[in-house]
């Protein structure tokens, strides 16, 4: 299984993607680390750290702004740097909100709406949305060579990168209209399926006694006149990853056969949105097979032995599994892309020596291909 | 204490989920009907004991196990054709970019409806005397969605959907209609989730966990003195420190789930070349004296 390393030339942003539990946060903190290491100035937004990642890029739990990663004792060129912080969407949302609001009336208005206070359980997205917005934010500092995005864990990948549409869909004055407004309020008329869309508003509300529809036009209505500064900066975002030139999308996931399908839709879904994946990382493969031969060699109690190769069959067929995964996830890049396969450490990473590690195999300094199975 | 009629199974990505489900609806299945259903119409665990997909939603593994691919999206929009029975336009409606305006907003509405769904057949469960077995999704998202119940409530202080909510949080808190299962793999960060989604449910919202399922727990093959001794043999020694490491992670994690007072059932860690149908009855039969 040949892998393909990891090019990251000058590009200017990596979205680290994929399904929870793969590792995708350890993968954006090495990719991030590597390349400060290799003398860049690199920043990495992280969305839900393990513990015991944040203590490796010295971040606590409420790391809400960009704090210095010490390098000290890893191998770098002296012009790098490495920045890192915890995405706090709640506080990046209120920021958003003063930033934008025309006036403190209206902030506050925003700020008291009982669907804003709502907001971070009850619309999906919004984490997501502020994911991009922090991204935004960050891209604007002109000293930053590499920004790394970690994303929050999704089933698809239009759960993340559609964000901001989705928001916006909220806020536009369109679905104002359709969810109170009278009609041709905006001068437009209403078209059927629109009349229908509020309709069943209209039954859920009757049905429920929520009343949400009176709230969530006035919170639609306090956007008014800033509706322009989201809408653009939501279409800078959406430009921004899929600028194939600033711009590498990076896959995580695992070599395991639950997996394998999962990933395939995954794939699927981000090039139904326009989005071609740059590389697929397979975190935490099986390191090489011994030679089971090499058994008979050894001088040891015959009961020991018998353990030893039944310790070696037991490895083996997970091992046999593992390489059947690899197989079908590398058939589903094509060859432009490229294909990472990172051992496992044997260990959650908890220093920053592990993270490099990380990051030597995905530069292929240090060629996971050996960890990765039979070579092709 | 009698399980409750639907399981509801959740756990850090990757921790075995669906074999977990899969294995839970086999076991059950020895002593009642059992319906196994997901929330992403992906029926991965149907899928492992072989079950075709027919598209409508509805199929069976055999005549005890019958399978149910939910989601809340569908949820919607059934709920949708309900309230605008004319296909045409509500056909419109669902393809539409409106229906998208629809969703957003109202906040947690489908998970509201897929919740009602759940209540609905697990009250058909009891009725047949038989159990529900749900392949749910990891815990950051199941838990969300078990607290939409809670949030909508809030959000209605009086009316219908107060009283729904009101009817769901009930359901969710009662012993012997719901419980969540949770499983984990021993490794630290599974660990960590599982003990947080495990507080979670017990002290915010008060519902019942029938049980920690520890997947992939190695036999101990070693003892400590053949450690040592293996310990200088190279790349099989690494193999040797491997499988001890996994015995020490997994009697770890049992003592730090026990002392939190969770029922921990062991599943064995399955060195096989493939996991089918053959590896999830396998499980069953280690599950089901657990269930008694």
């Amino acid at each position: 299984m040949k892998a393909r390393p990891l090019v990251l030339a000058d590009r200017r942003l990596i979205l680290c993607l994929g399904t929870g539990g793969v590792g995708k946060t350890t993968i954006s903190a090495a990719l991030a680390l590597g390349e400060a290491m290799g003398g860049r100035a690199v920043d990495v937004m992280t969305v839900d750290p393990a513990p015991r990642l944040l203590d490796a890029l010295g971040l606590t739990v409420d790391s809400g702004e960009l704090s210095d990663v010490e390098l000290d004792g890893i191998p770098h060129s002296g012009r790098g740097r490495l920045r890192a912080m915890k995405l706090d969407p709640k506080a990046t949302f209120d920021s958003l909100i003063a930033r934008y609001a025309p006036s403190e009336t209206a902030r506050d208005a925003i700020l008291e709406n009982r669907l804003y206070q709502n907001l971070s359980q009850a619309l999906a997205g919004v984490g997501d949305y502020m994911a991009m917005e922090k991204l935004l934010e960050l891209c604007a500092d002109a000293e930053t060579d590499l920004i790394v995005l970690d994303t929050p864990p999704a089933r698809e990948a239009l759960d993340f990168l559609d964000a901001p549409r989705r928001v916006l869909d909220l806020l536009n004055s369109r679905a104002a209209a359709l969810l109170g407004a009278s009609t041709g309020f905006f001068g437009q008329s209403l078209k059927l399926v629109d009349l229908a869309a509020r309709a069943v508003l209209a039954a859920f509300d009757r049905l429920t006694g929520l009343h949400l529809l009176a709230d969530v036009q006035s919170f639609v209505s306090s956007f008014d006149g800033m509706y322009g500064g989201f809408a653009e900066r939501a279409e800078r975002a959406h430009a921004l990853v899929r600028d194939r030139s600033e711009t590498l999308i990076v896959v995580v996931t695992a070599a395991e056969a639950q997996r394998v399908e999962e990933t395939r839709a995954f794939i699927d879904s981000l090039n139904a949105i326009g989005l071609k994946v740059g590389a697929l990382v397979v975190n935490r493969a099986m390191p090489e097979m011994p030679q089971a031969a090499d058994l008979a060699k050894l001088k040891i109690p015959s009961e020991l032995k018998r353990k030893l190769r039944r310790n070696w069959r037991d490895f083996a067929a997970l091992k046999t599994r593992q390489t059947e995964s690899l197989s079908a996830l590398r058939a589903m890049v094509p060859d432009s892309a490229a294909f990472v396969v990172v051992p496992d450490l044997g260990r959650e990473p908890a220093r920053l020596s592990d993270l490099a590690a990380i990051a030597r195999c995905l530069s292929g300094i240090e060629s996971g291909d050996s960890a990765a199975g039979r070579p092709d | 204490m009698a399980l409750p009629r639907l399981i509801f199974i959740t756990g850090k990505g990757g921790t075995g989920k669906s074999i977990a489900a899969a294995a839970l609806a086999v076991a059950l299945a020895r002593r009642n009907p059992v319906v196994l259903a997901d929330l992403d119409r992906r029926s991965s665990a149907a899928r492992m004991l072989g079950a075709d997909q027919n598209g409508r939603g509805f199929c069976r593994v055999n005549e005890r196990i019958e399978v149910r691919a939910l989601s809340p999206r569908a949820e919607l929009e059934s709920f949708i054709e309900t309230i605008v029975p004319l296909k045409a336009i509500s056909r419109r409606m669902l393809g539409s970019r409106t229906f998208g305006y629809v969703t957003a907003a109202v906040p947690g509405l489908e998970a509201f409806l897929m919740l009602e769904r759940l209540r609905i057949m697990a009250g058909e469960a009891a009725r047949d005397d038989s159990y529900l077995v749900i392949d749910g999704p990891a815990s950051g998202s199941a838990i969300e969605l078990l607290s939409v119940a809670a949030g909508l409530g809030r959000l209605a202080p009086r009316g219908r959907l107060n009283r729904l909510s009101l009817e769901l949080e009930r359901f969710l808190a009662d012993p012997n209609r719901f419980g969540v299962a949770i499983t984990l793999s021993p490794e630290e960060a599974a660990l960590r989730e599982a003990m947080e989604t495990a507080s979670a449910l017990d002290e915010r919202m008060g519902i019942r966990r029938v049980a920690a399922i520890l997947n992939g727990v190695a036999r101990p093959l070693f003892n400590r003195a053949e450690g040592k001794i293996a310990a200088a043999m190279g790349e099989h020694g690494r193999l040797v420190a491997r499988r001890i490491e996994l015995g020490a992670l997994a009697e770890r994690a049992r003592r730090r789930l026990t002392s939190t007072g969770l029922n921990v059932i062991e599943l064995p860690m399955l060195f096989t070349e493939s996991i089918g149908k053959a590896e999830i009855f396998e499980l069953s039969r280690a599950l089901e004296p657990r269930l008694a």
